[in-house]
């Protein structure tokens, strides 16, 4: 039975990283119709963000955790003005956009792989820490992960629900020319999102990386399927929803190696059980739990 | 540096752009001529090349029959593919070919009895013994560098054999794919691209057209993976990182889709880009050792994918009217 | 004698009934309208028909064949053709190969025949070319015939359009409102083609327009729409001083006073 609850804490840890990258995918992509496939990379720009100051100016992981954010809300904001809006002003059609971010995925990746360095990285924490809650241990990054996570998670729906801002970007998910008719700012709305998507991404890939123990600069592209995954699950263009399905798959992928389901499958093809979470919800009800079915 | 030496270099540089020729090939006739978003196609690649070498290390086929049923085989798992996830959305289908190929990946890392796992077929006989499927393949290889060395003399090397393999087979399928394009059955596949629901309001079965693109495409895949498998005598899952099939697409797309006979052109520039950095002794490059060189090589990639979708979507030969990322 | 049929046909959208139960029938070699106010469910009952929606109740019926639920391509094979309302002309292929697609009975499209018969389909495609530039003749297209059809003008598209419907070897021809956008005396060249098409060939056309005057003038049988449902048919004399009809276009006058 401990097996389970550790199983099932595990998969709240990564189920809460994968929920935040998840949220920041879903709310671009149901502005803006872009597969961002660079996401991956943009955690990864995060996380060594924060490994420079963390372990490269010798500052405290809370403080690197802030650059994180802040480093990679900037840099979100800064691609949409560089990237994606002279992209929608030519015109750029589906097949564009994904290649375009396909290049800047290569370009994100390789330029972190050039500045930092290829051996396997981690940051200055304490990783022997280990906390016993009633049978489940759960590492110090654990437990920060886990707690920074939630934050996150109840700020970004405070933040949808409530504000003006949120609101906006709800209504430009749903219907972009209505919102735009409606006097709603398109353009100042659309960064705003890449703000907040860049920024939850800086927080995900710090979390992953703490999480990881170890990590090199190609652990954002693993992640890119379990949160394209998520988004999906949970419903295409629902911000809610992408939380949930991060939630869920978390606790699916960890679950899956129980070992009371015949035997449970070997734990290195977890990512496996996220591919085919992917593809059978893509089969079977493409709107995804929450998500509306579109005429397509 | 000597003229052999080179030579031999650049021998190889144009073996890897034949191999990718034929791959990228394959990608033409899906997203070129089809339309399709095939993400995946890596992994007909690496379906080729594993099944042809578990064939004959594995249960001892002979290597003709091996490759024959390589091919065979990936085109049976593009049908696979296909079936399900044809009818998706566009973007759907670019994500779901993507999981495919690393599902594909995956177990080949992890399936140790059946691929040999994470370091590659050389592990395929089981430990402790090297497995070379290569046997034939040398033989067949020797007696065509004999016949070359009457021709060209010393220069006639393995690399430079290889490269004459690989470039008449490339030619020859370029040669059929140019021909089958031009025929009513090219014809129902460009009307898939530009407006599958005006194609089918016109009576063509879209369905079974896609996937008939898809099977033709993973054929040259593994017909491209099976030259890999004997060019390079052992390979491993990491040879099929999603990184290859981004690259086929950089070859399409530098020599503008639509066009077959851009491709050889896109792929030889592709790698140029590749190889040729290696030598370029002078700053800024001077300045990197090999590892950093690698990283450099990959950013420009994408800075080209960028700069061709915000300034020349055409491709470097297409023309404006026949655009396709629009 | 009917050719194409409709019983009780119904689909809702979310929580919109586009077509609510409509009944109609369409006679063979006529000329027959479809009318009705925005959102009466015209175009739904066209994708209905051509096969691109599954109507969730009612049948249809072509030659006394179901159709309902067929997918387009099955529809189109069975003699029922429809263009688009905006036209959807293939962009990167030239006029001529446009309407080359349209042809049916290709064995040149399958990648058997190519191998096994290469004369049988060489022979076929002399055919159909020589098909294919009448009707390019016909819609006085056949000079642009190698032009990419991206840059042909929206009234070209539309003549485009119908020439490939053509092609298709039809027994009726849904048009989606084939005069917008297209000018006066192309219109009235249209509207001969399909006079000409009906009395020489025994095709069929059933259209929607809004231009009720030409809808009138031309057609032999109108049907009007409201709402999701058929409200009226016959002819165009009888269907102009049906009160329904003219309640329907001009409002609930009649009801409000009911």
């Amino acid at each position: 039975m401990t097996e389970l609850f550790q199983l099932a804490a595990n998969g709240l840890v990564t189920g809460s990283i994968i929920a935040i990258g998840a949220v920041g995918v879903s709310l671009v992509y149901g502005i803006l119709r872009i597969v961002n496939f660079a996401h991956g990379d943009y955690l990864v720009f995060g996380a060594y963000v924060a490994l420079a100051v963390n372990v490269g100016w010798n500052g405290h992981i809370v403080l690197a955790a802030v650059a994180a954010v802040g480093a990679t809300a900037l840099l979100g904001a800064g691609l949409e003005f560089a990237l994606w809006r002279p992209l929608r002003r030519k015109g750029a059609g589906l097949f564009s956009l994904f290649i375009a971010a396909i290049g800047l995925a290569l370009v994100l990746r390789h330029v972190v792989f050039l500045v930092g360095e290829a051996r396997p990285r981690r940051y200055d924490v304490d990783v022997f820490q280990v906390y016993d809650l009633g049978g489940v241990r759960l590492s110090q990054s654990q437990l920060i992960a886990i707690g920074i996570a939630f934050s996150a998670i109840v700020l970004v729906a405070f933040l949808l629900a409530r504000t003006g801002l949120g609101k906006s970007m709800r209504a430009l998910s749903d219907d972009r020319s209505l919102a735009a008719v409606a006097g709603i700012d398109v353009d100042r709305t659309v960064v705003f999102t890449w703000v907040l998507a860049g920024g939850l991404a800086g927080i995900a890939g710090l979390l992953q990386a703490l999480i990881l123990s170890a990590f090199t600069p190609n652990f954002g592209f693993a992640l890119l399927l379990p949160i394209f995954a998520a988004v999906v699950l949970g419903g295409i263009g629902s911000a809610y929803g992408a939380l949930v399905g991060g939630l869920v798959l978390g606790l699916v992928m960890e679950l899956s190696t129980w070992d009371a389901l015949a035997g449970g499958a070997p734990s290195v093809y977890k990512p496996v059980v996220a591919f085919s979470v992917l593809i059978l919800v893509l089969l079977l009800r493409p709107q995804g739990v929450f998500g509306k079915a579109r005429v397509v | 540096m000597s003229t052999i030496a080179s030579l031999q270099f650049w021998a190889f540089v144009g073996v890897i752009a034949g191999i990718y020729t034929i791959l990228a090939l394959g990608l033409q006739v899906q997203f070129g001529f089809t339309g399709l978003l095939n993400f995946g196609h890596a992994a007909f690649m690496a379906v080729g090349a594993y099944t042809m070498a578990i064939l004959v290390v594995k249960a001892g086929w002979p290597l003709w029959g091996a490759s024959l049923a390589a091919i065979a085989v990936a085109i049976g798992f593009g049908l696979l593919l296909g079936l399900p996830t044809l009818r998706l959305r566009a973007d759907y289908l670019a994500i779901t070919t993507i999981a495919f190929a690393e599902i594909v990946r995956y177990v080949a890392i992890n399936a140790q009895g059946l691929t040999g796992g994470p370091v590659g077929t050389i592990a395929l006989a089981g430990p402790g013994e090297a497995a070379s499927y290569n046997r034939d393949w040398l033989e067949f290889q020797r007696s065509v560098q004999d016949g070359l060395e009457v021709v060209i003399g010393e220069n006639a090397t393995r690399d430079v054999t290889m490269l004459v393999l690989v470039w008449a087979v490339a030619l020859v399928l370029l040669v059929v794919v140019e021909a089958a394009v031009r025929t009513p059955w090219g014809r129902v596949l460009k009307s898939i691209r530009d407006d599958e629901d005006a194609a089918s309001a016109l009576g063509k079965n879209v369905f079974a057209y896609k996937l008939q693109a898809l099977a033709v495409g993973a054929a040259l895949a593994a017909i491209a993976g099976l030259f890999f498998a004997f060019q390079f005598s052992f390979f491993s899952p990491g040879d099929f990182d999603p990184l290859v099939t981004f690259f086929a697409y950089t070859i399409v797309i530098l020599g503008g889709t639509a066009r077959n006979w851009a491709v050889p052109v896109g792929a030889v520039l592709f790698g140029v880009i590749f190889a040729g950095t290696r030598f370029f002794d002078f700053p800024p490059f001077s300045l990197l050792d090999s590892g950093e060189r690698a990283y450099v090589r990959l950013i420009v990639i994408g800075l080209v994918l960028i700069g061709l979708v915000l300034f020349r979507p055409q491709g470097l030969l297409g023309k404006r009217e026949e655009m396709v990322l629009e | 004698m009917s050719l194409l049929q409709a019983d009780d046909v119904a689909k809702r959208f979310g929580g919109l009934a586009a077509v609510d139960g409509a009944s109609l029938t369409v006679q063979e070699r006529s000329i027959t309208a479809l009318i009705g106010p925005n959102g009466a469910g015209k175009t739904t009952l066209f994708n209905i028909f051509s096969g691109f929606i599954r109507p969730e109740r009612g049948s249809v019926l072509l030659n006394e064949v179901r159709i309902d639920g067929r997918p387009p391509h099955a529809v189109n094979r069975r003699g029922l053709v429809r263009t688009f309302q905006t036209p959807r002309a293939l962009r990167r292929m030239s006029v001529l190969e446009n309407v080359l697609l349209a042809a049916p009975h290709q064995p040149g499209e399958r990648l058997w025949r190519l191998v096994a018969t290469p004369g049988s389909v060489r022979r076929r495609e002399r055919e159909i070319e020589e098909q294919a530039r009448e009707l390019l003749r016909l819609v006085r297209l056949d000079g642009l015939a190698q032009e990419y059809a991206g840059t042909l003008s929206g009234g070209q598209r539309k003549l485009l359009e119908f020439a490939r419907a053509l092609m298709t070897g039809p027994r009726i021809v849904l048009l989606d409102e084939p005069m917008a956008g297209v000018s006066p005396p192309l219109a009235i060249q249209l509207l001969d083609h399909m006079r000409t098409l009906r009395e020489e060939r025994g095709l069929t056309f059933f259209l929607v327009d809004h231009d009720l005057e030409m809808v009138m003038s031309v057609s032999d049988h109108v049907i009007v729409m409201n709402e999701g449902r058929v409200i009226a048919a016959g002819t165009p004399d009888e269907v102009r001083a049906d009160p329904l009809v003219v309640d329907a276009y001009l409002g609930t006058h009649g009801r409000a006073v009911g």
